[in-house]
């Protein structure tokens, strides 16, 4: 490779190049919410990304990973970025005891060429990422799960060991490659949702599952909001209940019924594009049987609207339900319904979506929505929320609309978070700023 | 106390969740593990403190934990070992002293109960005036005086009752102190029972008390003695099979070629020691069962649960009563308070652990409770009568399986 | 006085605690020199017996004014000694907070207090369809506070997850004495997930929701009978490579089924060198189907007799064997050690014919019980201490059997914790740089390390200490870990 554009002093260039990691001058394309770095080093094993971190080290320099950058844009941008460690050829799988149900990979290998290399051998990781091109250690750091979270968790329960690097260059590990461990502390779980704030994720280790033998889904089309006789779209934020003997059951009835249902689905998801219409649930069911217990669930949600069953998922399965703006909503399980009807009464062109049964919801909103109706709505959800026993927070919002309102909201566990920041990143040079209260 | 015995515990802590004392207070010191740490610091040299014989005190002597326990530690002979040492080297309180010499002057001698009897009768009206009291004075003896139940006209047993049908075995009967003396009803349904079922029963009248209570409180000596004043009355009365019908006794009985050495031991081992529904189900039926029309809770005698493991036969026996809806009652493992003497020298935990059992007693929505052992009839009797809840009938099994084979409509 | 804990402490403790919430009589104190591992025993300077956060947090913030430590014990029931008592410190007992404090179906959770047992949280909903779904076999008698410390698994792992996939939300008190809540549905790191399985050193969980699992439409157990552990290993392999995810595999061997006989009598098939308990749960028509395969597996594999519980009682008389193990070979050793270690599931062959050559070697008899499902050993290594010698040989082949498994991918406990009794074994499997990167976790949440001290980790720095200079044992560490034989 030719020399960098050394706008930072040849003495800095100098050293990442002596690292051996390939080096380039960042693009506007590399930009990390916004903010431009100098460089991007594209390094290949764990040891180049250690090298490339104490030089950082030596020369103050802030360094954010990434990833397929599927997801660059979500979270507020970093305070400062000079350097981004391009993981795109941290792509090898390490490891694939297929007898043992594990595979050990480099972090920046995507999700989808590692779903072909299990597939091969008819196992899958059970974790359904919402987005093309995103890596695994993207996936981990950013914590999307998708439907069968439900059924099989999130990465943090499908992560069995993990190396990083930290700020300083230090390279360490947790876990391992056995499903079941306990010892020392789990670095991995603290990794998860970290948004690169604590150090570079390089490898993972993960549990797998067997691809089930077959699938169905079960989609029911629930009726518009005013239609009479439903209790699916009263829009008082309260967990509903049949209005009067003989009228369908609302959505939380059904979301618990689904829940609740021997016949075991592996996710339950609703789409609500607009409060105009009414939501779509669709079920999914793995496995030996899948067809009579996909039956079972259809019996049980023909009470609620017209229900079939598929052998493919619906065109929205699994995927955000917008880009630019996006927010989570998280309450319990059994106020989806109440959460739903309180987003979709507050008089926006909300579109809603994510997983009935777990209460993990994302909403969109056009980005051209306006700052104070953006904010106002953040608020007034919250509130609405907080009665519910949820919150709300905001995973990316075109920085206009994002610098009206607090991205997270009350989380009280924050001193502690600050406090791990402190320790993992005490020269805040990892991605600084770019988590929870500006960790 | 053995440390052979104290070593076969392995601290894994299986016995802390079926412990009375752990269950109301969880402290380890009143749990088996712990009381048995407490045995261990005794043997290897720590003087016995009023503290360790404290919780020695503590304990009901349940068994709960000998089921429970996975190694297969023998605390039942473990308890009984240190309370004998306690006996020999720890000084009580007077007032202490002095109550423990009142029951054991009293409850093994079946004569001295029955002069007992006509003041209960006297005191029944007044009890309700004077508990409050009592209760500040002494609680041991406003729980004695709650305790004792309305007592009914005496029955005479006969020495011998004929097999109704054909004889298929001759059994003698135990006829108790406790059980004798306040329930006598629940000795003739025995003896009744026994008959219809096809066999001959023996009741020696020179039989006294079996010697349960003071092994359980550590009275060694006095224990021994009657043991083998009972085993003699039996050999006179030429039985092989001795019929129990109270959990305490019969528990105490196949324990005596323990508790007897030599000669004694030998003849111990002679002496088959039943109980009634242990053996009635060994038996098979031979009598008709008539329908009885009940929903009932049966409660786990400790000293038939878990000192002799008898907890499938009473319930077998119940069931096989056409009508009859047989309830469990939850937490049923855990001791009712009652452990023989216990509810007389430790009022407040046994108190405590009655006002629990009520509780859940009551939650089965029963008819009648059934209970093969008096202790915990009169202990659970009480502490419903506490919770001001409209009395529950309470019934030896005895008493469900006469009704149902006499035909009477309901359990007197 | 017997303690070494300062002058002032106690009557400080009894400003927020009852009298009799407070032990200092000697004798009281030492009941609770040990857990479930005996072998480690340190008499705590004192006790309590809080009722509530409140109370723990009031003690924890004394603690931190006196610049003792301190350890929490739920029942005492753990097998590394992770809640070995500190002789200058307070043993936090937690076993009077055992209130289940709601029950909520419809969100799938109950919320209890950590003194809770393990099997009353499934006793509470079990009518209700549903169950608590971690099931260590100590259920019984273990809290969950102790489960949450431990990250506990059990049989039923294999197919639900340990401790830290149904913990949802709980309420600590932090190492310095605040009570602060983590929630899995958080923004940020994942705390929750970090403290679950700390043992105790990161803080004392005060409150724990916990997820309900609604109950199998049907259960299915199987008792498979093979003449060695070879056959049953490869049905196992054979099982799980055919798709099927049971929701328990469980595995012993001739001695530990020898020691299960005589201890509740659970009539295992005659002559068996090994038996396999599979359990299978989920939907009627997938159970059905998975059971068809997986017996015809077992009889592929060798199995001599196959036997299906038809009823809960048959399926708990199966369990009641395997469950019962542990405390069982006492029956058949005057000692015993309780190892516990993973390897991946495709090595057990190998290992475990490793270990019996280690066993021949040493003239140590091994009794193997295991979760061969997700390849979790449990050794029970038997020795008589009355034999000179026997004791420090049995010491040997548990250590060796634990390089065994970090030899081949695993690892050093499975589910019982490091505690006190296997941080010396850490650097095996953990490098300098790992262990000094789990302690920037420590220190973050507890910088004066108050909290456990002396337990997971090996000669840790002190959080102010430039990493690099390593001194020698660290005064912090070695006083309160008494005798060790």
């Amino acid at each position: 490779m030719d020399a960098p554009h050394e706008t930072g002093g040849a003495p800095l260039a100098g050293a990442l190049h002596r690292t051996g990691v390939t080096i380039r001058e960042a693009g506007p394309d590399d930009a990390v919410a916004g903010v431009s770095p100098r460089w991007v080093a594209l390094p290949e094993n764990t040891g180049e990304v250690a090298a490339l971190m104490r030089v950082s080290a030596e020369h103050d320099l802030a360094v954010t990973p990434v990833g397929g950058g599927t997801r660059l844009h979500w979270g507020p941008p970093p305070e400062r970025c000079d350097l981004l460690i391009d993981t795109c050829c941290l792509n090898q799988v390490l490891e694939h005891a297929s007898g043992d149900l594990v595979v050990r990979v480099q972090a920046g290998l995507t999700m989808d060429s590692l779903a072909e290399t299990l597939a091969a051998e008819g196992q899958e990781l059970s974790l359904d990422v919402p987005l093309d091109g995103a890596t695994v250690g993207g996936v981990l750091a950013t914590a999307v799960a998708g439907p069968r979270r439900f059924r099989h968790g999130t990465a943090r329960d499908l992560l069995i060991g993990v190396t990083v690097v930290l700020a300083d260059g230090t390279t360490a590990k947790s876990g391992g490659k056995v499903v079941k461990n306990v010892a020392g502390y789990d670095l991995g779980k603290l990794f998860t949702g970290s948004y690169g704030t604590l150090g570079v994720i390089t490898e993972a280790a993960f549990r797998l599952h067997p691809i089930p033998d077959d699938r169905r889904w079960i989609i029911a089309e629930l009726p518009a909001p005013g239609t009479p006789g439903t209790g699916a779209v009263r829009g008082d934020g309260r967990p509903d209940a049949p209005e009067r003997p003989g009228s369908p059951p609302g959505l939380d009835v059904l979301a618990a019924e689904l829940a609740a249902s021997q016949a075991e689905p592996s996710a339950i998801e609703v789409d609500w594009p607009d409060a105009r219409g009414g939501p779509v649930v669709a079920v999914l069911v793995e496995g030996t049987a899948a067809d009579a217990r996909a039956r079972a669930v259809r019996d049980l949600m023909a009470g609620h609207g017209t229900a079939r069953i598929t052998a493919g998922p619906p065109g929205w399965w699994g995927t955000l339900p917008g880009e630019d703006v996006l927010l989570e909503v998280r309450v319990p399980p059994s106020r989806a319904g109440g959460a739903l009807r309180a987003i979709m009464a507050r008089g926006l062109p909300a579109h809603v979506r994510g997983s009935l049964a777990t209460a993990a919801l994302q909403v969109t909103l056009p980005p051209d929505v306006g700052g104070s109706a953006f904010a106002e709505f953040v608020s007034r959800v919250r509130d609405d929320l907080g009665r519910l026993g949820g919150g709300l927070t905001v995973l990316t919002a075109p920085q206009e609309l994002a610098d009206r309102v607090d991205r997270w909201g009350p989380v009280g566990a924050l001193p502690l978070l600050r406090r791990v920041k402190e320790r993992f990143d005490p020269g805040r040079r990892m991605s600084p700023g770019r988590s929870v209260g500006g960790i | 106390m053995d440390p052979e015995l104290i070593n076969d515990c392995v601290h894994c802590g299986f016995c802390l969740p079926t412990c009375p004392t752990y269950v109301l207070w969880g402290e380890e010191m009143d749990s088996p593990r712990g009381r048995i740490h407490l045995m261990r610091q005794h043997v290897e040299g720590t003087p016995l403190t009023p503290e360790m014989a404290g919780h020695f005190d503590a304990c009901l002597g349940c068994m709960a934990c000998v089921t429970a326990c996975p190694s297969g530690v023998r605390y039942d002979r473990l308890i009984e070992q240190t309370r004998a040492e306690v006996e020999r080297t720890h000084v009580r309180r007077p007032d202490d002293r002095a109550l423990r010499a009142v029951v054991f002057q009293l409850f093994p001698y079946p004569r001295r109960l029955r002069a007992m009897r006509l003041p209960l009768r006297l005191s029944a009206g007044l009890r309700r005036r004077i508990a409050p009291r009592l209760e500040r004075i002494n609680p041991s003896m406003a729980a004695m005086a709650e305790l004792a139940p309305a007592v009914p006209a005496r029955v005479r047993l006969p020495r011998r009752v004929e097999a109704r049908g054909r004889r298929r075995a001759t059994v003698g009967m135990l006829t108790g102190c406790v059980q004798g003396e306040f329930f006598p009803q629940v000795n003739a349904a025995t003896a009744r029972v026994l008959a219809l079922e096809g066999c001959e029963v023996v009741i020696p009248p020179s039989q006294g008390c079996c010697g349960a209570l003071s092994l359980h409180s550590g009275l060694q000596g006095q224990a021994e003695r009657f043991a083998r004043r009972t085993i003699a009355a039996f050999e006179r009365a030429g039985v092989d099979t001795v019929v129990v019908n109270a959990a305490g006794c019969g528990s105490t009985m196949k324990e005596y070629a323990e508790i007897l050495e030599g000669e004694w031991a030998d003849r111990a081992r002679a002496i088959r020691t039943v109980d009634l529904t242990e053996y009635l189900a060994e038996l098979g039926p031979a009598a008709e069962r008539h329908p009885l029309p009940l929903t009932v809770a049966y409660h786990d005698a400790c000293h038939l649960a878990h000192a002799q493991g008898i907890r499938s036969q009473p319930r077998q026996l119940l069931t096989a009563i056409p009508d009859l809806e047989l309830r469990e009652i939850s937490e049923s493992s855990i001791c009712c308070g009652s452990a023989g003497t216990y509810n007389l020298f430790q009022p407040e935990a046994a108190r405590e652990l009655g006002d629990r059992k009520a509780e859940r007693v009551l939650a089965t929505g029963a008819d009648l409770l059934v209970s093969a052992n008096p202790g915990c009839t009169m202990q659970i009797t009480s502490a419903i009568r506490r919770r001001g809840a409209g009395a529950l009938p309470v019934a030896h099994i005895a008493q469900v399986l006469d009704a149902s084979l006499r035909g009477l409509p309901g359990v007197p | 006085m017997g303690t070494k804990t300062p002058d002032g402490l106690v009557r400080r403790l009894l400003e927020s605690l009852d009298h009799r919430a407070v032990i200092t009589d000697p004798v009281r104190l030492r009941t609770y020199e040990c857990d479930g591992l005996t072998h480690h025993r340190a008499t705590p300077g004192v006790v309590v017996l809080p009722e509530t956060a409140e109370q723990i947090a009031a003690v924890v913030r004394v603690c931190n004014e006196y610049g003792v430590p301190f350890v929490a014990r739920g029942a005492g029931t753990g097998l590394s000694g992770g809640a070995l008592p500190r002789t200058d410190g307070v043993l936090i007992v937690t076993s009077r907070m055992r209130r289940i404090l709601s029950v909520d179906v419809a969100d799938r959770r109950a919320v209890v207090e950590p003194g809770v047992t393990n099997l009353a949280i499934t006793e509470a909903v079990r009518d209700l369809g549903y169950y608590y779904a971690p099931d260590p076999s100590s259920q019984q008698v273990c809290t969950i506070g102790g489960n949450v410390a431990e990250n506990s698994g059990g049989a039923h792992c294999l197919k639900y997850g340990f401790t830290v996939n149904h913990v949802l939300a709980l309420e600590i008190v932090t190492p310095d004495g605040d009570i602060v809540e983590l929630s899995n549905t958080d923004p940020g790191y994942d705390l929750l997930g970090a403290f679950v399985g700390s043992e105790g050193t990161l803080g004392i969980a005060t409150k724990i929701t916990v997820r309900l699992t609604r109950a199998p439409e049907t259960v299915t157990t199987l008792l498979a009978a093979f003449d060695g552990i070879e056959q049953g290993g490869q049905a196992v392999s054979a099982i799980i490579g055919g798709g099927i995810v049971p929701a328990a595999i469980e595995m012993m061997d001739a001695l530990a089924i020898e020691a299960a006989e005589a201890a509740v009598a659970c009539a295992y098939p005659e002559g068996a060198g090994a038996v396999l308990i599979v359990e299978l749960d989920g939907p009627v028509p997938e159970v059905t189907h998975q059971f068809d395969e997986v017996t015809r597996i077992c009889r592929e594999n060798g199995a001599f007799e196959l036997r299906v519980a038809a009823d809960p009682a048959e399926r708990a008389a199966i369990w009641k064997g395997r469950k019962s193990a542990f405390a069982a070979v006492g029956r058949i050793s005057p000692a015993y050690i309780v190892q516990d270690g993973v390897v991946p599931r495709t090595a057990l062959p190998e290992v475990l014919a490793s270990i019996d050559r280690l066993s021949r070697e040493y003239g140590i008899r091994v009794a193997n019980v295991f979760h061969a499902g997700d390849g979790n050993l449990h050794p029970l290594v038997l020795f008589d201490d009355a034999e000179a010698g026997a004791g420090e040989r049995a010491e040997l082949v548990s250590g060796k059997i634990l390089d065994l498994c970090v030899e081949h991918g695993g690892s050093i406990t499975g589910e019982h914790g490091v505690g006190v009794d296997k941080s010396r074994y850490m650097p095996k499997m953990f490098s300098d740089n790992d262990l000094d990167t789990m302690q920037l976790v420590r220190c973050a949440f507890d910088p004066r390390g108050l909290s456990n001290p002396g337990k997971v980790f090996p000669t840790p720095r002190l959080c102010g200490e430039v990493p690099g200079v390593r001194k020698g044992v660290h005064p912090l560490v070695e006083s309160g870990q008494a005798e060790q034989f």
